[in-house]
């Protein structure tokens, strides 16, 4: 939350010399950062980032009141001045005074209630100062009464309300939790159904406040007002955060008593506001001081009422530290910041200010205190020295060097959102119910996490179709598959898409990466339809029986859909099982003495006869003087036969002792051509 | 002697076949037809046959000579072509692999890992989609703390489990750091955490999806000091010496103290412009560890501290090069990818 201040505003109360450049600057480095320096004609304005455990920071006196302690400390010449009122005397100053009578039904629901009737009010538009004030905070003025209670807002932090005491029937206000279904007509006109569990206060059965959030319009202050019943609470925090987030209606008073207000402070805020109605709107005391503070309670009141004290050892904070600092300097920053701060046994017992209560638990806050008034930047600076851990990083580390590797094999990265549409999600064959949906979409486009990366990168591969037509890409991603009452599954996923290109292309650049994994795989021919995937033109390979990935065509129900001209060889490899399998260990093998005899056989297939399986076969019946078997050639020709391909093999004869005599050469090559004859019928060419 | 021409002939012509460069080739030429080369010793040879064998032996030596001689030429041609194309044109070009390229969150990933491991933190990765606990409630948010809404978080519809709690897409890296807890049990630690992360946004500084930077160190002794000197060693590597960096207070509730590291504006060095806070660029947030935290880790606050850290590496990347608007690079457009 950023809340601007205007800077002639905050000097009311902080009287310096300081400019106010350098002013941001020590509130920057020690305090609350400054996000903007706003230069107006006469004004400059801070943006200032309130942060959700400073929530005294969301007002100019509480500002004030950190630079006072930031400035003093690094010796500026300053002083605190609190705006007047604050401990005005609130009794009546007419002898019979108005009732108001007030219930809380639940009293967890409002740790103090302040409020007070003021009579005689004069309903006009505010003086300038005030009118200028507000505007320059973002705030539009609309009549003195209501100005003032936004103007204390900004000051002091403490949201506040107004009520027409007349439009308030029977003099009574039960306060309490609503019940779904409720309705009230909140001031901005807008009729508001509520949930269960927000607080309301209900006058004579009808609702007249949505507390800290807005009021309602039926008790509004009008130019015909003239008694006001002035309202300061504090509310429980989270029906408020509730309540705001049900109804996605957020107010700068909502945003204020989500974080917790000062509870001791709410007298004071009263006390001002009546002071400002007296000087602005000529109005007078008309009842009691209303004030119900629920010290009571356990579970509100307890951080903001019962004075907590925390200890620091010294020590803890010189080795956060990592100097040594006195004791007593570290106790003179906590008094300056508002602390009861006492010394025993290297030891400071602390007790935070009111405005501070909740934030203020453990040694390590008045650390953090201590630390940023003294100064970050006067710390040293220094390297981790003690033992490096020896552990094994994770498949990421591995991730690098592949995508290198995939980089000089010519390959181009993208990143695409990991969150995809139900029209993607349908494309995959994931049916929704299966698939890991969000709860609060950001929109349509984003709503479920995906189960391949493929069709994102169809997807990549349809906007740039028309820039080049030899588009490769791949990415490196997590996919996300859902599984029951347990994490879902996230394993690291690697795809590719080479477009007009071809099986074998793509089957190459798998047997590099391979290669380069030092893994060996196993091709076969994908055995179910796959909806990414045609069947007939794609391989699923598997490494020590598990299958890691498929590559091939990509089915062209895909690439119809995204009207993607030209043939798309694709892959995903799922790389944490890749990663998983044991690599290939290269061991040394003596480099032959003796040459080899190199003969090629040449025969004539079955064209669907496959080639893994004639290797195969030559492998097992040319061992072991065969070392080795190339592919060099194969066609198909109308003169070999229609349904015939003829493949040309490279046997490569070679032993350790001698050269192999031309007789052991011919008896193996007849055997092998006798089991090619005898397995696939083949036909050996002379 | 019929023998003897055929010998010669075959070994010279072995010779040749066999020779790799000019310097050898004319040294086998020397030793054939130089004087006392082997066709010169065979011709002399011939004075001393009888003289009706003479004219046979005398046409066979010249053949077997001319034969070599064209072989000889041969070969000097084939490997003068080897060595020399004569006039070249160097600015013309050259015979290029085509090279792909490596998306600039990579890059950016590859150099920050690359530094962060000389300084002894290992590289580990962690579930993207987490349970709440790991997520806010261990981490010291827990449920409808205010502090939640900073994180903008993406929910999954899922059941809840009791203490795990529901599922949302991690909205920072930080859910590591439990799991780092967990899986090593003792310290010291140094881990980093790369991956993906969400939060409902979407403008010129944000994308739904980006990706998070985490680091961890838990050891005796840590101290904000050597959380300094840590950030100073990165930065005066990943943006370059005259680039510093400061902490400023804020607030995370997994860390106390709590700061933001912010680096010196690499367009003003540090003057101040309108690119940057008063000459500063907020790098990420950072802090010590809570003993909260440390003790949801199961690990002694007593004994150990440590510190956190964690940032947006497409935040790193605007802040190093000229994309200014950080939607690019989750567009894809292929004229984007092959610029880096």
């Amino acid at each position: 939350m950023n809340i601007k201040v205007p800077v002639s505003w905050l000097r009311e109360y902080l009287k310096t010399d300081v400019a106010a450049k350098t002013l941001a600057g020590y509130l920057s480095l020690s305090g609350p950062t400054i996000e903007r320096l706003e230069k107006q004609k006469d004004e400059i304005i801070f943006e200032v980032e309130v942060t959700s455990n400073r929530y005294d920071m969301a007002s100019i006196f509480g500002l004030a009141r950190e630079a006072n302690s930031i400035l003093s400390y690094r010796g500026e010449k300053c002083q605190l001045v609190p705006p007047k009122g604050l401990n005005l005397i609130l009794e009546p100053d007419i002898s019979s005074p108005l009732p108001l009578d007030v219930v809380i039904k639940n009293k967890s629901l409002c740790p103090r209630f302040t409020a007070i009737v003021v009579d005689n009010v004069k309903i006009k538009s505010s003086p300038a100062t005030i009118k200028n004030r507000l505007q320059k905070s973002g705030i539009r003025a609309i009549n003195n009464i209501v100005d003032i209670s936004n103007y204390i807002m900004l000051e002091l932090g403490q949201p506040m309300h107004t009520f027409d005491y007349d439009k308030i029937k029977k003099n009574r206000m039960i306060l309490r939790e609503s019940k779904e279904g409720e309705k009230i007509k909140t001031l901005d006109g807008q009729i508001r159904k509520l949930p269960q569990n927000a607080i309301v206060i209900e006058n004579d059965q009808r609702l007249i406040d949505l507390c800290g959030i807005m009021g309602g319009e039926n008790s509004q202050i009008t130019k015909r007002t003239k008694r006001v019943v002035l309202f300061v609470q504090t509310y429980n925090p989270i029906n408020i955060r509730k309540t705001t987030q049900v109804l996605s209606f957020r107010t700068e008073a909502a945003a204020r008593f989500e974080k917790g207000v000062d509870i001791e402070a709410i007298p004071q805020a009263l006390a001002r506001a009546v002071y400002l109605a007296k000087k602005i709107a000529g109005a007078k005391i008309a009842s009691e001081l209303t004030d119900i503070y629920q010290t009571a309670n356990p579970s509100i009141a307890l951080r903001a009422s019962k004075k907590q004290e925390t200890s620091l050892a010294i020590s803890k904070l010189n080795s956060y530290l990592g100097i040594d600092i006195k004791i007593e300097e570290a106790q003179k920053i906590l008094n300056l910041l508002g602390f009861s701060a006492k010394i025993q046994n290297q030891t400071i017992l602390a007790t935070a200010p009111s405005w501070r209560t909740s934030d203020i638990q453990d040694d390590v806050d008045l650390i953090e205190e201590i630390a940023r008034i003294y100064g970050y930047w006067r710390l040293p600076s220094k390297l981790p020295s003690g033992i490096v851990p020896d552990v094994p990083e994770s498949e990421l580390s591995k991730v690098i060097d592949l995508k290198k590797a995939l980089k000089f094999l010519g390959l181009t990265e993208v990143m695409t959102y990991s969150i995809i549409s139900k029209e993607l999600l349908f494309l995959t064959d994931t049916e929704e119910k299966n698939a890991i949906a969000l709860a609060n979409p950001l929109t349509s486009e984003w709503q479920f996490m995906r189960p391949t990366l493929l069709v994102s990168l169809v997807n990549v591969i349809a906007k740039n179709q028309n820039l080049k037509s030899d588009i490769k890409i791949f990415e490196v991603a997590k996919t996300y598959l859902k599984t029951e009452n347990e994490l879902p599954k996230q394993d690291l996923m690697f795809a590719a898409i080479f477009q007009n290109s071809t099986f074998y292309e793509i089957k190459g650049f798998i047997e590099n990466i391979f290669a380069i994994l030092d893994r060996d795989a196993k091709w076969q021919k994908l055995e179910k339809e796959d909806e990414l995937f045609e069947k007939d033109q794609t391989a699923q390979i598997t490494v020590l029986g598990q299958e890691i990935g498929r590559v091939g065509i990509l089915n062209s129900k895909v690439s119809d859909h995204f009207a993607i001209a030209g043939q798309l060889a694709s892959c995903e490899i799922n790389l944490t099982r890749l990663f998983d399998s044991p690599q290939i260990l290269n061991t040394y093998k003596n480099i032959p003495k003796y040459p080899p005899v190199i003969e090629d056989i040449s025969a004539i297939f079955d064209s669907k006869a496959p080639v893994g399986e004639i290797v195969a076969e030559v492998k097992k019946s040319g061992s072991p003087l065969v070392k080795k078997i190339e592919i060099i050639d194969v066609f198909e020709d109308e003169k070999i036969g229609t349904g015939k391909k003829s493949v040309t093999l490279r046997l490569t004869y070679q032993r350790s002792d001698r050269t192999p005599t031309q007789k052991e050469v011919t008896l193996v090559r007849e055997k092998i051509s006798a089991r090619l004859t005898k397995t696939f019928r083949a036909q050996i060419r002379k | 002697m019929d023998q003897n021409i055929r010998k010669t002939f075959d070994s010279t012509k072995a010779k040749v076949t066999s020779v790799k460069v000019l310097k050898d080739l004319q040294q086998v030429y020397i030793e054939t037809f130089g004087k006392g080369g082997q066709f010169t010793k065979l011709t002399k040879e011939i004075s001393k046959l009888p003289k009706r064998d003479r004219p046979r032996f005398g046409k066979l030596i010249n053949v077997a000579k001319k034969n070599l001689e064209t072989e000889f030429a041969r070969k000097r041609s084939e490997l003068k072509k080897e060595k020399s194309q004569g006039y070249i044109d160097v600015t013309a070009p050259g015979k290029k692999r085509a090279l792909g390229h490596l998306h600039l969150v990579s890059q950016a990933i590859e150099e920050i890992v690359y530094i962060f491991r000389q300084l002894g933190f290992h590289l580990q990765s962690y579930p993207e989609i987490d349970w709440d606990w790991y997520v806010f409630e261990s981490l010291n948010m827990p449920k409808n703390h205010p502090a939640r809404d900073d994180w903008e978080t993406f929910f999954v519809k899922s059941s809840l489990k009791p203490k795990l709690g529901s599922l949302v897409l991690t909205p920072h890296t930080s859910n590591g750091q439990i799991r780092e807890m967990e899986r090593l049990k003792h310290p010291p630690i140094r881990m980093l955490n790369v991956a993906r992360c969400y939060r409902r946004q979407i403008d010129i500084s944000h994308t739904p999806m980006f990706h998070q930077f985490e680091g961890l160190l838990i050891d005796k002794n840590v101290s904000i000091p050597t959380l300094k000197g840590t950030f100073d060693y990165f930065t005066t590597r990943f943006f370059g010496p005259q680039r510093i960096t400061r902490l400023r207070p804020h607030h995370f509730r997994f860390t106390e103290p709590s700061f933001e590291v912010d680096v010196t504006c690499s367009i003003c060095s540090g003057r101040g412009c309108r690119l940057c806070k008063d000459g500063w660029l907020e790098l990420g947030g950072a802090g010590m560890v809570h003993p909260k935290v440390l003790k949801n880790g199961k690990i002694d606050p007593s004994v150990y501290s440590g510190f956190a850290f964690g940032w947006g590496v497409e935040r790193t990347i605007a802040m190093k090069t000229d994309v200014n608007d950080i939607r690019l690079l989750y567009q894809n457009d292929i004229r984007f990818l092959e610029q880096f």
